[in-house]
C-alpha cells in the first residue's frame, strides 16, 4: 500500500513536470530575471571564480584554456 | 478542413436515414413498450455520440497538420545589439604561489569588453566579442624581486616587468536558427594573447527544443590549443642548460645568505603546449508557469604544460638560501601533464510574484587531481519598480585540496609532483553580492543611434577562510542600435 502511494506521488510529480505551458502563459517564464544562465554583467565575476577556484564548468563560464590559469 | 467536416456530417445523416428505415421495419415485426426507450433509439444515440467524438478527435489531429508555411516567423534578433561590460577586481592575501605559498597576493585588474550582436537575416546572428584585461600585481612582480630599490621581500612588491600584464581576447560566433525556432546551431572561434601565453580556441553547439518549447536539449564542444612562453623565477634562469649558475651576475651582485651552496632542482619544461577540450550536455525544462530549471554536465580534458612556470616551491629537506629577505626557489611547481574534470550543475528559477524572483544554482565538481567541490548560489531579484531591480546574492564554495598540493615548505625533493598554489588547497569561501539594474525596454534614452536598454551595476565581496579576500565591481550597458 505504501509502495503504491509512493509510486503514485512520484508518478504525479513526473507527470506534473511534463505540463505544457503555452506561449501566451509564459509571461513569468520570459521575465529577464528568469533566464537559466548567468547575467551578462556577471561574466567577469564567473571568470574570476575560474581563476581563483579549482572548480570549473557547468555554469556557462570558462572550463579551461584561453589563459594561463588553472 | 471544412470539406472533411461536411463529409463526416453527411455520413451521420446517411446513417440516421438507414437507421430510421431499419427501425421502421423492426417496429412492424416487434412489439415495443411506449414508456421505455427503444433499444434502437439507444443504439442510434450511441452511434451519433461515437461519431461526434470521432469528429472532435479528427479536428484535434487535423490541427497538428495545418500548413504552417505561411505562418509569421519572428526574427531571432530584431536589431543590432551592443553590450559593454567592465569590471574592477582587487584581491589580497598571504599565500602567494609565486613565492612558494608565503607572500603578498595583492593584485588589481581592470577589464573592458564589448559584445556586438548583428542579425544577418531572420535566422542568423553574428556576434563579435572583444575584451582587454590589464592587471598589476605585487605577487607576480616577485617573479623578479631584485630590482635594487627596496630589499627583496615576498610581502613587498618589486618594480620588475612582471608586475603588470595585459590579456586581450577576440571571439567571433555565428548562430543559425531553424524556421520553427526549435533548432539552433552555433560555432565560434577565439584568439587570446598575453605576454607569456597565446591561445586559439574553437567550438560549436546544437540545441533542440521540444514540447512547444517547454523542453530543451543541448550539446556543446570546444577546444583550446594554447602555448606558454615560459617565464621562470629570476634566480632559476642561470641554472638552465646554457646558464652559468652561481657565476651569473645576479649572484655576484647580491650576497646569498643561509645555504650558500645554492643548487635548485630545475629543468625547464620541454613541452610548452597546453590543450583543453570540453564536451557539455544541457537539459532545461519549464516545470510550471512560474518555475523552470536546467541541468548541465561538462567533461573537460586538459593536456600539456599544466604547471605555472613561475610559481616557486620550497623543499622541507633542502636548506634555505636567501638574498636579502627573499628565499630563493628550490624548484618550480610540477603538476601532471593531464587533468580530467567533471562538473554537474543545476539551476532552478522561481517567479515568486511580480516583485520577487528566486534564482538558485548548485554545482558538484570532481577531477583526477583529487579535488572535489560544492558550489551553491542564491540570488533574489527584487523589482522596486518597472525600471529598477536590486539583486542581493549569496554564494558558498568549498573545495578539497589537490593530491599534489603542499603548503609552504612542506614538499620534499624526492616527490614527482608538488605545488604550493593555495588555489589548489582546501578552503571554504563565502561571497556576498548586491546589485542594481535599470531597464528601459522602450529605450527612451539614447546616444546618437544607440538606445539604452539596460544598465547593471553589481558589487561582490569574496572571502576565504584563509587570509585571502577579494572584491569586484561589475558594470554592464546594453544598447539597441536603430
Amino acid at each position: 500500500m505504501i509502495r503504491t502511494l509512493v509510486f503514485m506521488v512520484l508518478l504525479t510529480c513526473t507527470l506534473g513536470s511534463c505540463v505544457v505551458v503555452k506561449e501566451y502563459e509564459k509571461v513569468a517564464i520570459n521575465d529577464p530575471d528568469m533566464l537559466l544562465s548567468e547575467q551578462l554583467c556577471d561574466r567577469n565575476l564567473t571568470t574570476m571564480h575560474s581563476y581563483r577556484e579549482a572548480a570549473a564548468g557547468a555554469n556557462g563560464g570558462k572550463t579551461g584554456g584561453g589563459c594561463g590559469c588553472n | 478542413m471544412e470539406e472533411k467536416l461536411a463529409a463526416v456530417v453527411g455520413v451521420i445523416k446517411l446513417l440516421n436515414i438507414c437507421h430510421a428505415q431499419y427501425a421502421l421495419k423492426a417496429k412492424r415485426n416487434y412489439s415495443i413498450p411506449n414508456n421505455k426507450p427503444s433499444f434502437l433509439f439507444m443504439t442510434k444515440t450511441k452511434i451519433n455520440i461515437a461519431l461526434l467524438f470521432f469528429l472532435t478527435s479528427f479536428q484535434v489531429f487535423s490541427q497538428e497538420q495545418v500548413d504552417t508555411s505561411q505562418d509569421y516567423k519572428k526574427r531571432v534578433l530584431e536589431t543590432v545589439e551592443v553590450n559593454i561590460l567592465s569590471s574592477y577586481y582587487s584581491q589580497d592575501g598571504d599565500n602567494a604561489a609565486v613565492t612558494g605559498g608565503k607572500g603578498t597576493e595583492e593584485l588589481t585588474d581592470a577589464t573592458g569588453t564589448i559584445i556586438v550582436s548583428i542579425p544577418l537575416n531572420d535566422d542568423d546572428v553574428l556576434t563579435i566579442d572583444a575584451g582587454v584585461s590589464a592587471y598589476t600585481s605585487a605577487s607576480s612582480s616577485n617573479v623578479g624581486p631584485f630590482d635594487g630599490n627596496n630589499a627583496a621581500d615576498p610581502f613587498v612588491a618589486s618594480s620588475g616587468a612582471s608586475s603588470a600584464d595585459t590579456w586581450a581576447n577576440f571571439t567571433v560566433s555565428y548562430s543559425h536558427s531553424s524556421d520553427d525556432r526549435n533548432q539552433i546551431w552555433s560555432t565560434n572561434l577565439s584568439i587570446s594573447a598575453e605576454y607569456d601565453y597565446f591561445s586559439v580556441g574553437f567550438g560549436g553547439a546544437y540545441s533542440r527544443l521540444f514540447n512547444e518549447k517547454n523542453t530543451e536539449l543541448s550539446v556543446h564542444g570546444s577546444a583550446y590549443l594554447d602555448t606558454w612562453n615560459a617565464i621562470y623565477p629570476i634566480e632559476l634562469r642561470p641554472f638552465e642548460p646554457t646558464g652559468n649558475g652561481l657565476s651569473n651576475g645576479l649572484f655576484l651582485d647580491n650576497t646569498i645568505t643561509g645555504n650558500t651552496n645554492y643548487n635548485p632542482k630545475f629543468i625547464p619544461f620541454e613541452n610548452e603546449n597546453r590543450n583543453s577540450y570540453t564536451l557539455g550536455l544541457g537539459f532545461s525544462q519549464i516545470l510550471h508557469k512560474k518555475v523552470q530549471g536546467s541541468l548541465s554536465l561538462d567533461f573537460i580534458q586538459q593536456q600539456g604544460l599544466l604547471s605555472t612556470p613561475f610559481q616557486r616551491v620550497y623543499f622541507a629537506d633542502v636548506a634555505d638560501s636567501f638574498i636579502e629577505n627573499f628565499q630563493l626557489a628550490d624548484a618550480v611547481e610540477q603538476l601532471p601533464d593531464s587533468r580530467f574534470k567533471v562538473a554537474i550543475g543545476g539551476r532552478l528559477n522561481w517567479f515568486l510574484n511580480e516583485r520577487f524572483v528566486l534564482r538558485t544554482f548548485y554545482r558538484y565538481y570532481s577531477d583526477n587531481w583529487g579535488i572535489t567541490s560544492h558550489t551553491a548560489n542564491f540570488e533574489l531579484p527584487i523589482k522596486l519598480s518597472d525600471k529598477f531591480t536590486i539583486y542581493p546574492s549569496y554564494r558558498f564554495y568549498h573545495q578539497t585540496a589537490a593530491d599534489y598540493f603542499r603548503p609552504f615548505e612542506v614538499a620534499v625533493s624526492t616527490e614527482n609532483f608538488y605545488s604550493s598554489d593555495y588555489d589548489l588547497s582546501e578552503y571554504v569561501a563565502n561571497q556576498l553580492g548586491l546589485g542594481i539594474s535599470y531597464t528601459d525596454i522602450f529605450t527612451k534614452a539614447h546616444i546618437w543611434k544607440f538606445g539604452l536598454k539596460r544598465i547593471d551595476l553589481k558589487f561582490y565581496k569574496y572571502d576565504r577562510d584563509t587570509a585571502f579576500t577579494s572584491s569586484i565591481i561589475t558594470a554592464g550597458f546594453n544598447f539597441e542600435v536603430y
